[in-house]
């Protein structure tokens, strides 16, 4: 049960999804061998670690200026387009937070804003095989449970549930954006690894707060 | 898993390459602040800055242009990864100058996200910087939207021209419409055999099968557009040439520059064959090649397969191409 959230809260969702992706590393990198150059699971790895070391040096700060941390953290990594868009996300969530215990509301503001923020770098929407593919329907879970009262546990694994099944459905897509769009109808058949990346990410946000 | 290259951690890769290249050429270019490759002798701040920025791994691109007469600053990201937009928005700041910088940006995501944030916290910094894309791959039509045409060697002889003319002491504005001319009359054509490894982690970028080749294949194992049976040399020039030809619009009379960059597998003899059909091809269309280079500027690792580059030249083009340079790996004397 959780009924706000604060820096502590994040501080372990962040640490958890790092977990995640340390984990599914070679499925990144395998994803990524087949439609891109092989290196998405280095730079993820790399963008947690950016990720990591903002919330042990931030355990003091409030959420505003630990996500704006996090975000400047990732975007320093050398990793292609993934740091500017990971970093942006955590960015715009850090503009999108009004105090420091969040209510349902105000973290569907902050998600919100975090997507908005990302989209301004990338043009790209639902079925296009991006990391979008898992976010977007993330971040909508979240917005549509803002109004009730249900804890945020909750709506995280809610969250995480449409990130996974947003990422699964990018096998059967088709490429629009990145590297993997020149190889057209070739990508189809091949998960896209940087939405796996995003439903890792919330996989790691909902079991922290479980 | 197995690789067999002279590497040591992986992780190292792009530091370890860089101190020993700025340790190698100590008397052109320094590192500054890990990724930054600077000159060792700084131009004078009363003429125009190059910088550009983009991934490791295709050396001797891009850092090793980096000298009199062509870039001030490169931006090194990791294994072909671009920097991030703090490391970029750095040099900018380091580059910045009355004078004004020219920021030149190969056409590929991360390099386009990268700069582009980079560019939007200069300007609130004051500093006075324009940028230019280079999208000279014709793979996917010369007439194709920008955005599928991705930067491939021709950024390197941008750099010479537009630092040509930053080094004569023309404005940004005239440095960037010198460089604007070359880069819309610039086409680029790649051509795959065998894929590289990539050097973080052991894995072929691109799979062919052994009797295949792919024309328009990209500098990181991106596909292209025409896989067909392995072809002769002759067959092979003929096909990419008469694509150039026409994307830049070369006709009976025009001057073309052209170059052809080994990927890292292919050889000088394989390139020297092609480059003479080439040359026979451009003359029955009454072109004349006024100036051609074939060497290995912008690799692949072990990469087989080549990029032809042709950019249509006037005279004032002409002039900044052999205008003098001194860096590592070009030199004009």
């Amino acid at each position: 049960m959780t009924q706000t959230l604060g820096t502590k809260e994040f501080s372990e969702m962040a640490v958890a999804a790092a977990g995640k992706i340390r984990t599914n590393v070679e499925v990144l990198t395998q994803l990524d061998c087949a439609t891109g150059d092989g290196d998405h699971g280095i730079s993820m790895v790399r963008a947690v670690d950016a990720m990591v070391q903002a919330v042990k040096d931030g355990s003091d700060s409030d959420l505003k200026t630990l996500l704006h941390s996090i975000g400047w953290n990732v975007m320093c990594i050398d990793g292609g387009s993934t740091g500017p868009l990971l970093g942006s996300l955590f960015m715009g969530m850090s503009e999108g937070v009004e105090g420091d215990r969040l209510d349902n509301q105000q973290v569907a503001a902050m998600f919100d804003a975090g997507l908005a923020k990302m989209l301004k770098q990338s043009k790209a929407g639902v079925g296009d095989k991006t990391m979008m593919d898992a976010l977007i329907p993330a971040v909508e879970v979240i917005k549509a449970a803002a109004e009730g009262s249900g804890d945020i546990s909750e709506i995280m694994a809610k969250a995480a549930g449409a990130a996974t099944d947003g990422a699964e459905a990018t096998t059967q897509m088709q490429a629009k954006f990145g590297r993997a769009r020149n190889l057209g109808e070739r990508s189809i058949g091949h998960g896209d690894p940087g939405a796996t990346s995003i439903s890792y990410i919330f996989q790691g946000f909902a079991e922290a707060l479980k | 898993m197995a690789m067999k290259k002279f590497i040591n951690d992986p992780n190292d890769l792009t530091a370890e390459l860089l101190e020993g290249y700025c340790s190698a050429y100590k008397n052109k270019v320094k590192l500054e602040s890990g990724k930054l490759v600077v000159r060792a002798t700084p131009k004078s701040q009363d003429k125009v800055a190059i910088v550009t920025l983009g991934g490791a791994g295709h050396e001797p691109a891009l850092s090793g242009f980096v000298g009199e007469g062509m870039l001030d600053i490169s931006v090194v990201g990791d294994i072909f990864a671009a920097p991030g937009p703090p490391k970029v928005l750095e040099a900018l700041k380091m580059a910045n100058r009355p004078a004004g910088i020219l920021f030149v940006v190969l056409n590929h995501a991360g390099d386009v996200m990268s700069a582009n944030m980079a560019m939007e916290m200069a300007e609130k910094e004051g500093i006075n910087v324009k940028m230019i894309l280079t999208h000279e791959d014709i793979a996917p039509g010369a007439d194709a939207p920008v955005e599928d045409r991705r930067g491939l060697v021709g950024c390197v002889p941008l750099y010479k021209v537009a630092g040509a003319a930053a080094e004569a002491g023309k404005s940004l504005d005239e440095v960037y419409e010198i460089a604007k001319k070359f880069n819309d009359n610039m086409a680029t054509l790649a051509v795959a055999l065998k894929p590289a490894t990539h050097p973080s982690n052991g894995e072929e970028i691109f799979e062919l099968a052994d009797d295949e080749m792919e024309i328009g294949m990209g500098q990181h194992g991106e596909a292209g557009t025409g896989r067909s049976p392995m072809k002769t040399a002759d067959e092979t020039a003929e096909i990419m040439v008469t694509q150039l030809a026409q994307a830049v619009k070369a006709k009976s009379g025009d001057k073309v520059l052209v170059w052809l960059n080994g990927a890292g597998a292919t050889t000088l003899m394989e390139l020297f064959i092609v480059y003479r059909r080439v040359e026979q091809v451009l003359a029955e269309k009454g072109i004349e090649v006024a100036r051609a280079d074939i060497d290995e500027y912008l690799t692949v690792q072990e990469m087989g397969g080549f990029q032809m580059f042709v950019a249509k030249m006037d005279d004032e083009l002409l002039g900044y191409w052999d205008a003098t340079c001194d860096t590592p790996y070009m030199t004009v004397r």
